[in-house]
């Protein structure tokens, strides 16, 4: 591209620092708000203040800020889960399915434990909470086997394989809580029983505990692919699986092990959102809007290349812009759905951006002009 | 466009000269100012190693590529290439090294492919006539019904041969012209070079080893060193020797010598080995040998006669149908891969960087390969980095491994690097038994000289070492055994000081030692 007497010049860059990825990315965050802007002035709304009022419910609000939180701890744990096959290369699509069978595996102890008796009873936190957190991550653990066995053992596609299993999660949940369901809440509904309060997740500063098991999954999984044996070989078998399997790593050792420690992740992401989200405890009718939900970690997961540390920022942003876009879209009276219109433009640069990633560009001032193409008589 | 520059030439008149011709790329400058020029009737040689420029010069003559600067005339015109179609409407022709045919067409139905005459409706009866007739003048014998499947790698060369000059080729570009044939189908191949030559037609071969080839065909040799010509020379007047000195820039020692080593203890047993290809096949016919510490077997055999498999079954990574694989007394057939690098197997694999390597890992991440493993390299699950890094570090210096740095992704190293650092990365673990699987493929003269002495040091070093290798001067300089393998199973075994390159050359090509005679 020429403008001038200055040409474009786009160089493939052989290596990208760390902190060259998180300008690349702040500048496609800025162009994507931008870019949105133009929404706003079609619907004759000054975008600065649609931006404040955003920003600030989402992080400066005391009624916005737990509300973030709580979405990016489910959207981190959702990434993490995410992220943890793609270094191995393979795609872990099925984050809701994984979800589910982790909620309805919290939920089996709470129902074993006679936690559905009506009025609530007093069970003891110090044993069910960790068993309950066991058993979400177990039925995560269990659900993203399944996809990691076929994968390993037969090269069954695993998009498809994690995919399906979403639709059996999600009416498995149906049948579970729904009318007859062994997990039906007493009023019907169609929701589960209730938390019984005293096994509420503790709430530290207003938040749950879990925020922290979300941080600390993330910084963890930073050091076992950094600096650990299997994390290596995760690596080795997520750029080269033929290079890795000459190495002597079994690919059907890593596939099964990847999907179902991230299918642990994301049963942790549904312990999260039904059992430790102050106002939910419950299985809530809207389930699947929280399996919509947990997508966005493969957004995230891709936008932060894999990287789980680099995720949290990600997560962050997108947890605060999803609760500040609904906040405002009632607030200044936009009809339309704001919040998912401002992540699809968001997720759509940011992708862009990692061209980025790829090539440098410059602007140089050409010499003498450039010779036409074609025969030369 | 101009076409028809080339019409009416004359022999001995400048078809395609280039002048100055610069590529620069990022930190390296691939081209600088390369002037070549050749004459109709003429065979014009261009030589080099890996990264001296070849590739990128050929790349710009065939309008794949624009140069940053510099010039290419045809038939004293300037041109300039969009794209290798520009190149082949002016008679420029090239044959790839990697065979570009749709494999299940005939060979006439691939020849005219792209052929601007066979627009919408099929001549294919005319199309027959002539190019029968262009086989009858250049000695080319292909049966132009059969598939492209059917075909060895000599015929399918012939293939990309007449579909070039079925185009109306003036001026022919050859991509390593003999590299994935055998000894009678390279012997084949010159002599029709040579009709052509006669016929007018310019000819420039691209050549990284097998400098006799360069020797015994070319008119003219330019060599290039470094993105830059070193020499342009008559091929009168140069020897094997002067030619690699010019390439490398330094003395090459072409006579590896061969010390006297003790035959020890057998190390592998291979007892009626069979096993599939990947499509299903019988690659290997229940094949026995057995080699001994300090000895090298030598596998000599076009690639897909079962070669790769038979590397893979000893490896690991492919299942043995039927036999059995002994090792060092243990019966180890079903052994993992894993088990097997722990027991003291090594195996170089001939896909450098599918298999071999690691594009995307740094060379450290590299040599981790072979190490992650080792309970001496770990620590409760976390490797230490610090210990791999420095045998990387060991390793770099000893193997003289080209590289800016430990951190530099693996698929920045030059071929002849990256052989460097995996054939380094596999001996230091001290195999007992070493699988070199076309070790040497594709390297220049200064590497494949540096990969022949790490195999001999091993073999002094008692490794049992099985070398298989397409590259017929290669198997009879190394190896204390030579066995021709053909169609997946052995020709003979013949003693290294017995065997003779004439009848091992025939034995690879399918021929026994018994119908020679007779």
């Amino acid at each position: 591209m020429r403008i001038g007497s200055y040409e474009l010049k786009i160089e493939k860059r052989l290596a990208l620092a760390g902190w060259e990825a998180a300008i690349i990315s702040i500048f496609a965050i800025i162009f994507a708000l931008a870019l949105f802007s133009i929404i706003f002035i079609l619907a004759e709304i000054n975008p600065l203040l649609a931006y404040r009022e955003i920003f600030s419910y989402a992080f400066a609000n005391p009624y916005g800020l737990p509300l973030t939180i709580n979405r990016f701890v489910f959207i981190l744990l959702c990434t993490s889960a995410f992220i943890i096959p793609f270094r191995a290369g393979l795609w872990n699509i099925g984050m809701p399915g994984q979800l589910y069978a982790g909620a309805l595996g919290a939920f089996a102890v709470l129902f074993a434990f006679g936690g559905k008796a009506l009025p609530p009873p007093d069970l003891s936190p110090a044993i069910l909470i960790p068993l309950m957190l066991i058993a979400a991550a177990l039925g995560g653990a269990g659900l993203g086997a399944i996809a990691g066995f076929l994968k390993g053992k037969f090269n069954t596609n695993e998009i498809v394989v994690t995919m399906i299993m979403n639709f059996i999660a999600f009416w498995l949940v149906a049948h579970m809580i729904k009318e007859g369901g062994p997990f039906m809440n007493p009023g019907g509904r169609g929701e589960s029983f209730e938390l019984p309060p005293s096994v509420h997740a503790p709430l530290i500063m207003g938040v749950p505990f879990t925020v922290f098991f979300a941080l600390g999954v993330a910084a963890l999984l930073y050091f076992v692919f950094a600096k650990t044996k299997i994390g290596y070989q995760i690596r080795a078998h997520g750029h080269s699986p033929a290079a890795a399997r000459y190495a002597g790593i079994s690919p059907f050792r890593i596939s099964l092990l990847v999907f179902a420690i991230g299918g642990a992740v994301a049963g942790l992401a549904g312990y999260h959102y039904f059992a430790a989200v102050p106002g939910v405890y419950k299985i809530a009718r809207t389930y699947g809007y929280f399996g919509d939900l947990a997508f966005y970690g493969i957004i995230c997961g891709l936008i932060s290349l894999g990287n789980p540390l680099a995720a949290i920022p990600v997560a962050l942003l997108f947890g605060g812009l999803s609760i500040g876009g609904r906040f405002v879209q009632g607030k200044l009276q936009i009809g339309f759905g704001v919040d998912y219109a401002l992540l699809g433009v968001l997720m759509i640069t940011l992708v862009a951006f990692q061209f980025f990633y790829h090539y440098k560009t410059a602007w140089v001032k050409t010499g003498e002009k450039k010779l036409d193409v074609g025969v030369y008589r | 466009m101009q076409k028809g520059l080339l019409e009416g030439i004359e022999r001995g008149e400048t078809v395609l000269e280039a002048r100055g011709i610069t590529k620069r790329f990022p930190g390296v400058v691939a081209n600088d100012h390369i002037d070549f020029e050749i004459r109709a009737g003429e065979i014009h040689a261009l030589l080099g190693e890996n990264g001296a420029g070849k590739t990128t010069l050929m790349n710009i003559l065939f309008g794949l590529w624009q140069p940053d600067e510099g010039e290419i005339y045809i038939g004293g015109k300037r041109v300039i290439f969009r794209s290798p179609l520009d190149a082949i409407e002016l008679g420029i022709g090239m044959v790839h090294q990697r065979r570009k045919l749709v494999s299940a067409h005939t060979v006439i139905e691939n020849i005219i492919l792209g052929h601007p005459r066979a627009g919408r409706i099929l001549n294919l009866k005319r199309a027959e006539e002539e190019i029968q007739e262009l086989c009858e003048r250049y000695g080319f014998n292909v049966a132009l019904r059969a598939k492209v499947w059917q075909l060895s790698e000599g015929e399918k060369q012939v293939v990309e041969i007449l579909k070039t000059l079925y185009r109306g080729a003036k001026v022919l570009i050859f991509d390593e012209p003999t590299s994935a044939l055998t000894p009678p189908e390279t012997k084949k191949l010159l002599a029709s070079i040579g009709a052509m030559a006669t016929d007018e037609l310019a000819i420039i071969p691209f050549i990284t080893h097998k400098l006799p080839i360069v020797l015994a065909i070319s008119d003219r040799v330019t060599v290039l060193r470094h993105g830059k010509v070193t020499a342009r020379l008559e091929t009168g007047r140069v020897t094997e020797k002067s030619l690699a000195k010019k390439m490398v820039g330094r003395e090459v020692i072409f006579r590896i010598e061969r010390t006297k080593v003790e035959k020890g203890k057998p190390i592998l047993q291979v007892e009626n080995l069979s096993a599939l290809s990947d499509k299903g096949f019988l690659a290997l016919k229940g094949i026995s040998f057995s080699i001994r510490e300090g000895e090298i077997f030598g596998m000599a055999g076009v690639s897909g006669n079962g070669q790769h498999e038979l590397a893979e079954v000893l490896a690991g990574l492919r299942r043995a149908e039927g036999g059995k694989v002994i090792f060092e007394g243990k019966d180890i057939t079903a052994s993992s891969i894993l088990e097997r690098w722990e027991t003291g197997i090594g195996y170089i694999p001939c896909e450098r960087t599918e298999v071999g390597s690691i594009g995307d890992f740094s060379l450290v991440e590299n040599i981790a390969m072979n190490f992650y493993f080792d309970d001496s390299f770990s620590r409760r699950g976390i490797l230490d980095y610090g210990k791999i890094r420095k045998r990387t570090e060991e390793i770099v210096s000893e193997y003289d491994v080209a590289t800016p740095s430990l951190d530099t992704k693996a698929k920045n190293l030059s071929g002849g690097n990256l052989q460097r650092l995996i054939l380094a990365r596999v001996l230091s673990r001290k195999p007992r038994l070493l699988i070199a699987n076309l070790p040497t493929q594709g390297l220049d003269v200064g590497a494949m000289e540096f990969v022949r002495n790490k195999l001999m040091e091993a073999r002094k070093e008692k490794a049992a070492i099985l070398l298989i290798s397409e590259d017929l001067d290669e198997i009879l300089s190394l190896s204390d055994w030579v066995a021709p393998f053909y169609e997946g199973k052995f020709m003979g075994i013949i003693p290294g000081e017995e065997a003779k390159r004439e009848s091992v050359g025939a034995m690879m090509a399918g021929l026994c030692l018994e119908e020679q005679e007779t």
